[in-house]
């Protein structure tokens, strides 16, 4: 008896000195202060955002364009002179943790962002910083793999910017400040914000982290003026069942076990609520059919498919929505119920390609964990031929074990997060590879109420050398032209260009041109901290600039920077 | 004993307060009896509370109140909490200094080891750079070896059940090279 009554007093103290111990909090919090600024930028429109891709004066959308072919049109820094290419000036953020961002330039100013969802606005020529917007964090995040932002796109004069803490913002270009806020979903649950948003015809398009936390993944649509939600797509359908689909998108054996998962599925009901389906990589958009693509990642939780029965569609697809709308057009589905998170994650790409018949048409492609690029037909999302493997796969797919299954890839891949880039002319895509070899674990638990829900684990066998790649394949034989091997597993993304080359970093610091023909490296940089962040080019007073973040990455436990590197030629 | 002191922490209080409104951090007082006057818990199962990660402080004590993780001590004391509650204790101590427990260093042989484990499952993709936490993902750097090690025990059992993903990693992971992690994260 008198343990409770102590017990509801300390409660009520507590609850009366609420007010105050937060004020005390915030006092001395030591915290980076945004800073606001000028910048002198003008508004971006819509029809330059459609005519990004002819564009060599400013880099506007993550991936260059709305196709997101990231081939940049300017060729002044060519084969030729690369050699020559040298620092034009380094900005130091604020934030030393792994760099993610796609640095986006619009008439001379830079806009770059940092984990924890800081931005800067620089003169895009000197490094000068004019404004910082300092993101006031709230105290529930939860993200698997680092504190990471991919960056903004302005439109008109506004900068939008998803948050890890789960919002949504749009922010004036000119000074950095707050114009609207908007949460999207809550933290507590295991939603966070790291990709950049996609805003066309005044839609801010934004997905959702948190497949390893038991989410209801989705893919929406809030008025850019207003921030309101316009439209809602659960990248999970209320039936999640599919086709019971045993062999994936290449016709290898899946080994389910069709009947059990029946009859867990008779017990229990459609899994869709809890199942994941994140969407953390920018759509691409189809200005002629007003469609966006996209994929959608791995079910939860990732290993353990033991009470999530069925296909769980739409994890590891590839999915295509009317942007007007955000109704269904068309998926695929590359590995149905998946127990190894060898998902769908690295954007997609709009190129023509060849179909089955040999004539060209509208192609959709993707690069998945699984090592391959997958090339679609866009008109209803059906596969017209997949690449060789650009790493090695054995054992494929041996089911998780207590104990441990080797098989290759390991769970980040093949093609991690990274974007690719593509060079129609060549009708080639390049991309950045990781080989790291894992065993499989399995082990069951319930659903943790927002916390991480792996159903396992996937582990790095020490003693197996790990290495990378830049591919280059031609997506139209699926036939690799070029490889070159890295020493550690890659992660960032790459830039095509049309002066012929291709630009990408490695974990070891490592920045460097090859030949976008042959592969052959043409000239290299040391940033002295992970360059893993995708590179954007751009043009000021006649002369092109190469740019990239060399902050290290989190998941990868590369070395951490806080660079911002600008390069050109004398 | 714990029980005693945080029982015996909260009555000393309701005597002291009844005249005037109390700061957070008088009420917060009790929980000294066990975390530490300065930060150092008073005996070393019990974690470091003082700067460690808000967010994290929150869930742990929601989960407290919610069953989710069990602690005979914690349980009553989080049970009469709200929501507020829980994000302002968590403020206020996520604010205080980290102590330093004077924890030996991990030889460079240990070290090794433990970075190559931590490596293996992807310990720094949630916990960060020099195991700093952020978030709701908590600090280990520097936090008490035999609460640590309880942890990482508790955890392999599943008797620490608020974080089932943290309990396939900790098992897919061997006795000998969680020991390691143990005296690294320790020491650092």
């Amino acid at each position: 008896m008198s343990i409770m009554k102590g017990r509801a007093a300390f409660a009520a103290m507590i609850g009366v000195g609420l007010l105050s111990g937060v004020a005390i909090g915030q006092e001395v919090k030591q915290e980076q202060k945004s800073v606001v600024g000028n910048a002198n930028v003008p508004p971006v429109t819509q029809e330059q955002l459609n005519a990004a891709d002819k564009n060599a004066k400013d880099f506007l959308l993550t991936n260059g364009n709305y196709a997101q072919t990231r081939f940049y049109p300017g060729k002044q820094i060519s084969r030729d002179n690369v050699k020559n290419l040298h620092v034009a000036w380094i900005f130091q953020t604020d934030v030393k943790e792994s760099l993610e961002t796609s640095p986006i330039v619009v008439d001379g100013v830079m806009f770059v962002t940092t984990s924890f969802s800081h931005v800067y606005a620089l003169d895009a020529k000197t490094g000068q910083q004019l404004w910082h917007y300092a993101h006031k964090m709230g105290p529930i995040t939860v993200y698997c793999c680092g504190p990471n932002n991919r960056g903004i796109q302005v439109l008109n004069d506004r900068v939008y910017l998803a948050t890890l803490d789960s919002k949504l913002m749009a922010l004036n270009a000119k000074t950095g400040e707050v114009v609207w806020t908007t949460n999207i979903a809550d933290p507590e649950l295991g939603y966070s914000e790291t990709m950049a948003p996609t805003v066309i015809k005044d839609k801010v398009l934004i997905g959702t982290n948190g497949g390893e936390y038991g989410i209801r993944g989705f893919v929406r649509a809030y008025d850019a003026k207003t921030g309101k939600q316009l439209w809602n797509f659960n990248t999970i359908p209320e039936n999640s069942v599919g086709v019971w689909a045993t062999k994936d998108a290449t016709g290898r054996d899946m080994h389910r076990n069709i009947q059990a998962e029946k009859d867990t599925l008779a017990k229990i009901g459609d899994p869709y609520a809890k199942l994941g389906g994140g969407v953390w990589q920018n759509p691409s958009v189809d200005l002629a059919t007003n469609r966006i693509y996209f994929v959608v990642g791995n079910p939860s939780p990732d290993l353990d498919g033991s009470n999530r029965p069925g296909d769980n569609l739409y994890t590891n697809s590839l999915v295509s929505l009317d942007l007007e709308t955000g109704k269904y057009v068309c998926h695929f589905q590359y590995i149905a119920h998946d127990v190894w998170d060898l998902d769908a994650v690295s954007p997609t790409v709009l190129v023509n390609v060849k179909g089955k018949d040999g004539k060209t048409i509208p192609g959709v492609i993707h690069a998945g964990k699984t090592g391959h690029i997958y090339v679609h037909d866009r008109k209803d999302c059906s596969m017209i031929r997949f690449s060789e493997a650009m790493v090695p796969q054995e054992n494929m797919w041996v089911l998780p074990t207590k104990e441990g299954a080797r098989m290759l890839p390991g769970a980040n891949g093949g093609v991690e997060w990274s974007p690719i880039a593509t060079d129609p002319g060549q009708e080639l895509a390049y991309a950045i590879n990781l080989h790291q070899p894992m065993t499989y674990h399995v082990e069951n638990s319930p659903y943790p109420n927002g916390k991480l829900w792996l159903g396992g684990a996937f582990k790095v066998i020490p003693s197996e050398q790990q290495s990378g790649n830049i591919t280059a394949v031609n997506y139209n034989t699926g036939k690799i032209k070029w490889q070159v091997k890295t020493p550690e597993p890659m992660i960032g993304g790459i830039l095509a260009t049309a002066g012929g080359l291709v630009f990408t970093g490695e974990g070891n610091g490592k920045f460097a041109a090859y030949n976008s023909s042959n592969g052959k490296e043409l000239w290299s940089f040391r940033a002295g901290a992970g360059v893993n962040a995708p590179p954007s080019s751009y043009m000021i007073g006649g002369k092109q600039y190469i740019v990239v973040g060399a902050g290290g990455n989190t998941q990868l436990d590369y070395k951490r920077g806080n660079n911002i590197i600008a390069f050109t030629l004398d | 004993m714990f029980a005693k002191l945080a029982i015996s922490g909260a009555l000393v209080l309701l005597f002291a307060g009844g005249a005037r409104a109390e700061t957070i951090a008088e009420k917060a007082q009790v929980c000294a009896g066990c975390h530490g006057e300065n930060g150092k818990p008073v005996d070393k199962t019990i974690p470091t509370i003082w700067g460690q990660q808000a967010g994290y402080l929150y869930i742990q004590l929601r989960d407290f109140k919610r069953g989710d993780r069990k602690s005979e001590i914690m349980q009553p004391i989080a049970s009469t909490f709200e929501r507020d509650d829980m994000l302002a204790i968590a403020e206020y101590f996520s604010q205080k200094p980290w102590p330093d427990l004077g924890q030996p260093r991990a030889s460079k042989e240990v070290a090794e080891k433990a970075i190559n484990a931590s490596r293996s499952v992807g310990c720094p993709a949630c916990h960060l750079d020099r195991f700093q936490g952020d978030g709701t993902v908590p600090r280990l750097a520097g936090m008490g070896r035999d609460y640590l090690a309880k942890t990482i025990a508790d955890f392999r059992t599943r008797a620490r059940a608020n974080n089932p993903g943290m309990s396939d990693l900790m098992l897919a992971t061997s006795p000998d090279d969680l020991a390691a992690l143990v005296d690294y994260l320790a020491g650092l």
